[in-house]
């Protein structure tokens, strides 16, 4: 059979699936659909070669659970049960509802990579502050495993990545980061959703509500404040301190003091 | 001679033994450290009783009221075991309470202390005590129980109530892996209850599975299906104040794969079971195991789930594990049983 695409037709082409009924219900990747073919000396351009695939998924793929497991950050993938603790937690998904750790993780537990595929502008969004892995039941650390994602987007999807979206840092957030973390050798929760409230102009309702400051008060008094305040900086701070100012240093992402 | 046997814990498990053990003849003596027999049901005045929602007090007056006719149980309230030591195949106990210190020698003994509920205030997600409206099924049950079923802050009925299942279950940030057991059941049993009394109250239970074994699955059909009771799943992470003095439950709905804010005006958190600071207290004393959830080991869960690590030590109730009060009255009998035996053996 032989196969030809017909670069100089002169027939007019339809849109893409025009004439399939129902239209808008079909995903445009479904469709497959060459505007000019001709097969055996056949013109079967446009409505005449339209194939809609199927939009049943037809297996599980764990050779990819299996690559994942692998790795340090994703080793954990065996333990996620589903139940949305990360994405109700996530910094990310009020801003950008289609990132959803937990959908990921699922979509990496079954190998959908057809599915992972359409997520590609947002899957490499986490911010790391690891509010997901504090809560997850499971202790599947989703921070990390979004990090595994990256790395899978990377491998399978490098045009998807290289074309569409580049990573920009924002950099105030990557300051008050800096600071806290030099600084403190943690994060400081409070701090980071003050920034943050700051940032977005909304100083005044920070003390303003009468619940949170309610909430604030009953914090304090039953010590809850202190003891998050009396947490400290990390065993030995000052040497890990060094290392990281160091290393920040040697890839000149910090700026040199003098 | 009559046979003598210790029996700790008055709460259903521990009275359901005792008044089987007198009623074959035994000396009982029935330790309770609190100031009244009838265990957690009593002390947080469960008020109507899963599965067929009967008043507690069928079940659990009863219990007392056995208990309490029965000549041959000698009763210690606000007491405690002071000391306890093995003593050939007999043990011999100190026992304190408010008349007194008792030395007594036993020829078996029956472990019931129970439960505690799980504290959620150890899960500061969920914002209990920071929120007058943010409850759990112990409170709320206390609550039936005196009538009162209206919103803490504002005594108002609620346009709507969260439940939401397994806080302090399932979660290995809090240590605690097991399933309550229970706590699915109470609530869609609090759930037909807070319905029946306002019934344009809007009725949610946060889920990601819910475990009505057995026909505890009747419930949960009925409070779908007569009550409409409204499930969604996935878990809340998060709650914070909202406006018009609600509280904001924030979660993810995982089946329509987005994250939710919703105010609600009351939520309940279904708050699982904990072994408590009696069950390693029990262990320390008698010199029996504890088991790696917190609960008081049993020999071989299988085949002998009422007997200790220890011989002539037998354990009942939810000491061992989360469980209804159905199963905690039917093992009050079998441990009696084997009680029974090992002191007619040896004595
Ligand atoms: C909110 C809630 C609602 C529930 N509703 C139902 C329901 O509707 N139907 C149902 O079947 N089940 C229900 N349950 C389960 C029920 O509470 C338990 O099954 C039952 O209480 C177990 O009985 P128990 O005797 O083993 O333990 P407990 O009820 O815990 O009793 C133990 C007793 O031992 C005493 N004790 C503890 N330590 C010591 C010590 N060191 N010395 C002396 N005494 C001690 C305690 O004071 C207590 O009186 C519910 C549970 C919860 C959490
Ligand atoms: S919180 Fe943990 S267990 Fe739950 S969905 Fe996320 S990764 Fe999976
Ligand atoms: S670490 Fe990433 S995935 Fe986890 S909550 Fe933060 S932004 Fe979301
Ligand atoms: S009984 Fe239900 S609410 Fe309780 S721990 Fe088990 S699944 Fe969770």
């Amino acid at each position: 059979m032989a196969v030809e695409h017909n670069k100089n037709s002169e027939r007019p082409v339809a849109e893409k699936g025009e004439h399939i009924i129902a239209r808008h219900l079909i995903d445009d990747d479904a469709i497959k659909e060459e505007k000019n073919l001709v097969i055996d000396g056949v013109d079967v351009s446009g409505r005449w070669n339209t194939f809609i695939e199927t939009r049943v998924d037809s297996e599980f793929d764990r050779s990819f659970f299996d690559e994942i497991q692998k790795t340090v950050v994703g080793s954990r993938i065996n333990r996620c049960w589903q139940c949305g603790m990360c994405t109700a937690s996530c910094t990310v998904t009020p801003l950008y509802r289609r990132f959803n750790p937990r959908a990921f993780i699922y979509m990496m537990q079954l190998g959908n990579l057809k599915l992972l595929k359409k997520y590609t502008d947002v899957a490499w969004r986490c911010v790391g502050c690891y509010k997901c892995s504090q809560r997850c039941p499971k202790q599947v650390n989703p921070a990390e495993m979004m990090e595994a994602l990256a790395l899978l987007i990377k491998k399978y999807f490098p045009e998807e990545i290289k074309s569409n979206h580049q990573l920009t840092i924002d950099e105030e957030v990557k300051k008050i980061y800096e600071g806290m973390i030099l600084g403190h050798g943690r994060l400081d929760l409070a701090n980071l959703h003050t920034s943050a409230m700051r940032k977005m102009g909304k100083t005044t309702e920070l003390m303003s509500d009468k619940d949170e400051r309610g909430a604030i008060f009953k914090m304090m008094k039953d010590g809850r404040a202190l003891s998050v305040l009396r947490l400290g900086k990390p065993h030995k701070w000052h040497k890990s301190k060094d290392a990281i100012d160091n290393y920040l240093r040697h890839t000149g992402t910090l700026e040199q003091e003098k | 001679m009559a046979e003598n046997i210790l029996v700790i814990g008055g709460g259903p498990a521990g009275l359901h033994a005792a008044i089987e053990l007198a009623e074959l003849g035994v000396n009982v003596s029935l330790v309770e450290r609190d100031t009244f027999f009838g265990g957690n049901p009593k002390k947080f005045k469960y008020k109507y009783l899963f599965p067929d929602l009967q008043p507690a007090e069928n079940v659990i007056g009863e219990l007392i009221k056995g208990a309490e006719s029965n000549n041959n149980i000698k009763k210690y309230l606000s007491a405690n075991i002071e000391s306890f030591k093995e003593d050939g195949k007999k043990f011999s106990a100190v026992i304190k309470s408010s008349t007194g210190s008792e030395t007594k020698t036993f020829d078996s003994v029956i472990v019931a202390t129970g439960f505690e509920h799980f504290d959620p205030a150890k899960d500061s997600k969920y914002s209990y005590q920071l929120f007058d409206d943010v409850i759990d099924i112990k409170d709320l049950e206390r609550m039936m129980g005196e009538g009162n079923f209206t919103r803490p802050s504002n005594g108002k009925p609620p346009k709507n109530v969260a439940i939401i299942l397994c806080v302090g279950s399932r979660d290995r940030h809090v240590g605690n892996q097991y399933c309550s057991r229970v706590c699915c059941t109470v609530s869609v049993k609090q759930a037909i209850e807070l319905k029946e009394h306002f019934p344009e109250t809007e009725v949610y239970i946060f889920y990601m599975d819910i475990r009505t074994y057995g026909f505890y699955e009747d419930l949960y059909w009925k409070a779908m299906e007569e009550h409409d009771v409204q499930i969604v799943k996935g878990r809340v992470a998060e709650i914070t104040s909202g406006p018009d003095n609600t509280v904001i439950c924030k979660g993810e709905d995982t089946l329509l794969r987005g994250p939710f804010e919703i105010p609600f005006d009351m939520v309940v958190l279904a708050s699982g079971m904990e072994g408590g600071p009696q069950s390693p207290e029990m262990a320390d004393k008698l010199g029996i195991e504890l088991d790696e959830h917190g609960f008081l080991k049993q020999a071989n869960v299988t085949l002998s789930p009422f007997k200790s690590n220890k011989d002539g030590i037998f354990l009942a109730g939810a000491c061992t594990g989360p469980k209804a009060i159905a199963d905690a009255i039917l093992e009050g009998g079998a441990a009696a049983m084997d009680a029974y035996i090992y002191a007619k053996k040896n004595s």
